[in-house]
């Protein structure tokens, strides 16, 4: 559908600064009408990421817990650790969808991240390692130029 | 609004009559707490008086679940001290004079409180007055004696040996309560800090708990008016405020300067002079991860106040989706993980 949701929000922002916020008479209806333009451009982005950074790192989420199922000694965490990379499939696209398989997978991910660092030997520090990599790369990509 | 404080003074200004209240305005930010500004007049004794007020008011939901007593508490104890704090005038708990608990205090003029004015060229005179005036007063905060009846009401003392695990246990307990998606990064800073507890403070001080700059109100002759924002003051290892105010989130210039105004060595130089304490590097180092991961208990309760309905603040979606990345990032570099 165009315009698309990108430009449509990036235009209602530019309104808010450039037609409501000069006609507001306080600092404080100012400051609101400005957040909410830096909050459209945000949500933008955000927008148009957002089901591809979920569908990125549900991938990468779930090859790490593939491989550390065979390192943590916890039989247990182990087994959710399979079952979960392997149900890293979704039924669609839909950003809830993506996010709640993100969440299942993010949570196994403390609990394996945890068990590895108090397992001694190489392999567990090079899956650790491997884990620090993943969360920087996670940074990576929620990374927003905005800020307040 | 306007009518319905002055109704409120009314009641409590003794004497006066014809009180009226006027210039209402809401002050910028203040995530945590409505901040209005108003002025009122009144006759008293057959002359007319006039003031400005500061009225903090707790919202429906925030960034903070804080307690206002506490608040309160520390701003009456700190008056006529060294740490220059606004007068107090009233705590209201009854929520139906203005929709919500609230205190009253006396405005300070002709201040400043904007952080990123305090980076402009006209600020450049002020601005290194201004930065030794904080640290200064840090040390006189954590110079108080806080073995007072009112402070001891309001915050337990803890062993210098368990101020760390006892602040740890309560951010991450809101963590727990306020994530509404997994943090590994979070999780990780709290098992190192839990791995690598500091040591303990030589004694146990007054914690203003969100001493930075944007909680200081400054005038252009370089000193600093009054320190605000006590709602997360306790009792605790004064290390915690320098990390805090230490944080990359209040790097307003963007060059390193902690709060834009200041070098880390020279704010640790002018606190150890003016304290006559050694900072322990080892205790910094665990309270600047501690501080990224109470932060990161901040953003992520504003976010499901948001989330859940029970505001419509917008500062609360912007804090979600600029704020807690930032400080993951920067909670990865803390740890000595940031690549």
């Amino acid at each position: 559908m165009k315009p698309d949701a990108g430009r449509v929000l990036n235009g209602v922002a530019i309104s808010l600064m450039t037609k409501v916020a000069p006609e507001v008479r306080t600092p404080f209806g100012q400051q609101l009408a400005g957040l909410s333009a830096v909050l459209l451009r945000v949500v933008a982005t955000e927008f148009d990421r957002m089901a591809d950074r979920l569908s990125v790192e549900n991938g990468a989420v779930a090859a790490i817990l593939a491989d550390a199922a065979a390192i943590v000694p916890d039989t247990a965490l182990a087994e959710r650790a399979r079952e979960a990379a392997a149900a890293n499939t979704s039924p669609d696209l839909r950003v809830s969808t993506l996010q709640g398989i993100n969440d299942r997978l993010r949570a196994i991910l403390v609990d394996v991240h945890a068990a590895i660092e108090e397992t001694p030997g190489e392999g567990a520090r090079a899956m650790e390692e491997r884990i620090w990599e993943e969360l920087r790369e996670s940074t990576r990509r929620r990374h927003v130029e905005a800020r307040i | 609004m306007e009518d319905r404080i002055a109704a409120y003074l009314a009641g409590k200004l003794a004497g006066a009559e014809e009180v009226r209240v006027s210039h209402l305005y809401r002050i910028p930010g203040g995530a945590s707490r409505e901040t209005w500004m108003f002025k009122a007049t009144w006759r008293e004794g057959g002359e007319r008086r006039a003031n400005e007020f500061i009225l903090r008011k707790d919202p429906p939901a925030s960034l903070l679940e804080s307690n206002r007593e506490t608040e309160y508490a520390y701003y009456r104890a700190f008056a006529n001290s060294k740490v220059p704090v606004p007068a107090m005038r009233w705590i209201e708990h009854d929520a139906s004079h203005l929709d919500g608990s609230f205190f009253i205090m006396d405005r300070i003029g002709e201040i400043e409180s904007n952080t990123r004015r305090l980076q402009e060229p006209a600020w450049d005179a002020a601005r290194p007055n201004i930065a030794r005036h904080m640290y200064e007063i840090l040390a006189a905060i954590h110079a108080f004696d806080w073995r007072t009846p009112a402070l001891l009401e309001v915050s337990e003392a803890p062993e210098p040996g368990e101020c760390w695990k006892r602040e740890l246990d309560t951010w991450e307990a809101v963590v727990d309560a306020n994530e509404l998606s997994p943090q590994p990064i979070v999780r990780a800073g709290i098992r190192w800090l839990r791995r690598n507890p500091p040591p303990p403070p030589p004694r146990v001080t007054v914690v203003h708990g969100d001493y930075r700059v944007g909680n200081i109100l400054y005038h252009r002759d370089g000193t600093i008016r009054a320190v605000v924002d006590w709602e997360m003051a306790h009792l605790g290892d004064p290390i915690e405020d320098l990390a805090w105010g230490f944080m990359k989130d209040w790097e307003w210039a963007r060059d390193g300067r902690k709060g834009g105004i200041i070098a880390e060595r020279d704010a640790i130089a002018t606190y150890e002079a003016a304290s006559g304490t050694a900072v322990d590097r080892d205790a910094l180092r665990w309270w600047s991860v501690f501080s990224n991961v109470k932060a990161q208990g901040i953003w992520l309760t504003g976010t499901k106040s948001f989330q859940e309905g029970r505001t419509d603040e917008l500062i609360l979606p912007m804090v979600s989706y600029t704020l807690i990345n930032a400080e993951d990032e920067a909670l990865l570099e803390s740890l000595g993980r940031a690549g």
